[in-house]
């Protein structure tokens, strides 16, 4: 057994498969000292493991944890933590009903990376280029989690901080997120290849028909994925006309979240955000100023 | 520290793991520890394909997946590719297209279309499989003896 990868002797961490969600906790928290993180999917995880961003001494898996379900329930849909994202995609009402939250899973790495990748290891990375929070803004989505001190609901604008920043405490997990309602929605990116590769600026946008309002959120820079209110307010309470998306995506490509970096300019973002805008809104199916 | 052997068919046969570290990668099982080197390495970022297996019939990542994270799983790779009908097949396919030049992808490529196949059948359209091979590079072919090669596995007789 010889070469660059060849397995070591030494591991550089113990990995542990709770069964039960109070033992995952435990474990989380009995690694305080060298420290202990949890592995879904592993696919952001083993790569900051791999450039020694990460060092903890313990991993917990939750692959034992029965939390790869997928449920609608008065119109809400649930999905747990550890769902595989390709499963996700998968569900037919979840293609019917939130079309934008398919195409932003659909827009994640690649199938095989899908097959693997969760929505809850998403969630904890908190990416600012992530695909799947702007359209969990868009939708109000919220996050249950759990850890030592109970059970808590914290939408996702709340719960998303920064790059590897979120609301989790020490011990806490994310159980399942929820989407309170279908909408018509859909979500757009722009990058230079299709697949696995970051989006240089992505928009998702979503239709209320129950409170007759839009939601629109931006990706793809620092800090976070971002909610555009004022922007959506100019797209008014139904089918908006050419004049108001004309000035929704003029107020959008102002927008102060946006900014240059080495994946694309601040001037070619700011472009970008509009047409992406535009085209996003116009994807979205209405007749008669209802939404089909 | 480690409490159990883990338990992994691969290729049909049970592989021997026992005494492997918690963090190593399925790609390093297959390729060191079990002298299977049909599976590639050309990243190790899951950016580009070459390391795709099959777990229990679904691609995979072989270079980000911990082996204890698929204990008890079937894994097939492009070695069992004789004993795998949708494998079989796609290889074919790929012979006859001419699908590869240097061949470093070809595995990736072929374990990753027989893994399409089997989730969406044979009948799948043809841009729905291309789409789903995103993930996989080729720094040779331009690509366009590959997308025959899809073609080819697609129609060809059962
Ligand atoms: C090649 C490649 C391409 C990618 N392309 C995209 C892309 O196009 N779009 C995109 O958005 N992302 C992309 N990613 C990033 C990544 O695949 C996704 O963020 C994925 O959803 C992460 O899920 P996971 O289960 O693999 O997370 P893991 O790596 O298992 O976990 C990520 C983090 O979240 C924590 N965590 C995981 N589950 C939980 C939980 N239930 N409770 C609390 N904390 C938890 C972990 O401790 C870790 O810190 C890509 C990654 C790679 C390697
Ligand atoms: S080696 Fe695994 S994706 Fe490149
Ligand atoms: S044939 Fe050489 S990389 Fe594809």
């Amino acid at each position: 057994m010889e070469g660059p990868h060849a397995p070591r002797a030494v591991p550089g961490f113990e990995l542990v498969a709770p069964a039960s969600v109070e033992e995952a906790i435990a474990a989380l928290r009995a690694a305080d000292d060298g420290g202990a993180t949890a592995i879904a999917g592993g696919t952001d995880l083993l790569l900051d493991l791999d450039d020694g961003r990460l060092a903890p001494r313990r991993v917990v898996s939750l692959r034992r944890l029965p939390w790869r379900t997928l449920d609608w329930l008065d119109g809400a849909l649930t999905v747990g933590a550890t769902l595989p994202l390709r499963s996700l995609e998968d569900d037919r009402e979840v293609r019917r009903r939130l079309p934008g939250l398919w195409q932003a899973v659909h827009a994640v790495g690649s199938v095989a990376l899908r097959h693997r990748a969760t929505l809850g290891g998403n969630l904890g990375r908190s990416a600012p280029a992530s695909d799947l929070i702007p359209m969990l803004l868009a939708l109000d989505a919220e996050v249950d989690l759990v850890g030592p001190r109970g059970e808590r609901r914290v939408p996702v604008d709340d719960f998303v901080r920064a790059s590897r920043r979120t609301a989790l405490l020490p011990g806490e997990l994310i159980r399942s997120v929820r989407v309170p309602e279908p909408r018509p929605s859909a979500y757009l990116w722009q990058r230079v290849r299709p697949a696995n590769d970051i989006s240089q600026i992505a928009v998702a946008v979503a239709f209320s028909p129950g409170r007759r309002h839009w939601s629109i959120a931006v990706a793809g820079m620092p800090p976070r994925p971002a909610l555009l209110p004022d922007v959506a307010r100019d797209l008014g309470d139904g089918a908006p006309s050419d004049a108001a998306l004309t000035a929704a995506a003029a107020r959008a490509s102002r927008a102060v979240p946006i900014t240059g970096d080495q994946r694309a300019s601040e001037e070619y973002r700011r472009r970008l955000v509009g047409t992406l805008l535009t085209r996003a809104v116009r994807a979205v199916p209405f007749e008669g100023g209802r939404p089909l | 520290m480690t409490e159990t052997v883990a338990h992994l068919t691969v290729d049909g046969a049970p592989a021997d793991l026992a005494g492997m570290p918690d963090d190593e990668r399925l790609l390093d099982t297959l390729r060191w520890r079990l002298g299977r080197k049909g599976t590639k390495e050309g990243c190790r970022t899951g950016d580009c394909g070459a390391c795709t297996v099959l777990v229990d019939g679904r691609s995979t990542l072989a270079c980000l997946t911990l082996t204890r994270e698929v204990d008890g799983s079937d894994v097939t790779t492009i070695d069992g590719a004789a004993r795998d009908a949708e494998l079989s097949r796609v290889t074919r396919a790929f012979a006859e297209a001419g699908a590869l030049q240097c061949g470093y992808c070809t595995p990736g490529f072929v374990v990753a279309l027989a893994g399409l196949l089997k989730e969406r059948g044979r009948a799948a359209p043809l841009e729905e499989l291309l789409d789903g091979l995103q993930g996989n590079l080729c720094r040779c072919t331009g690509y366009a003896a590959i997308v025959r090669g899809v073609a080819l596995a697609r129609e060809e007789a059962p």
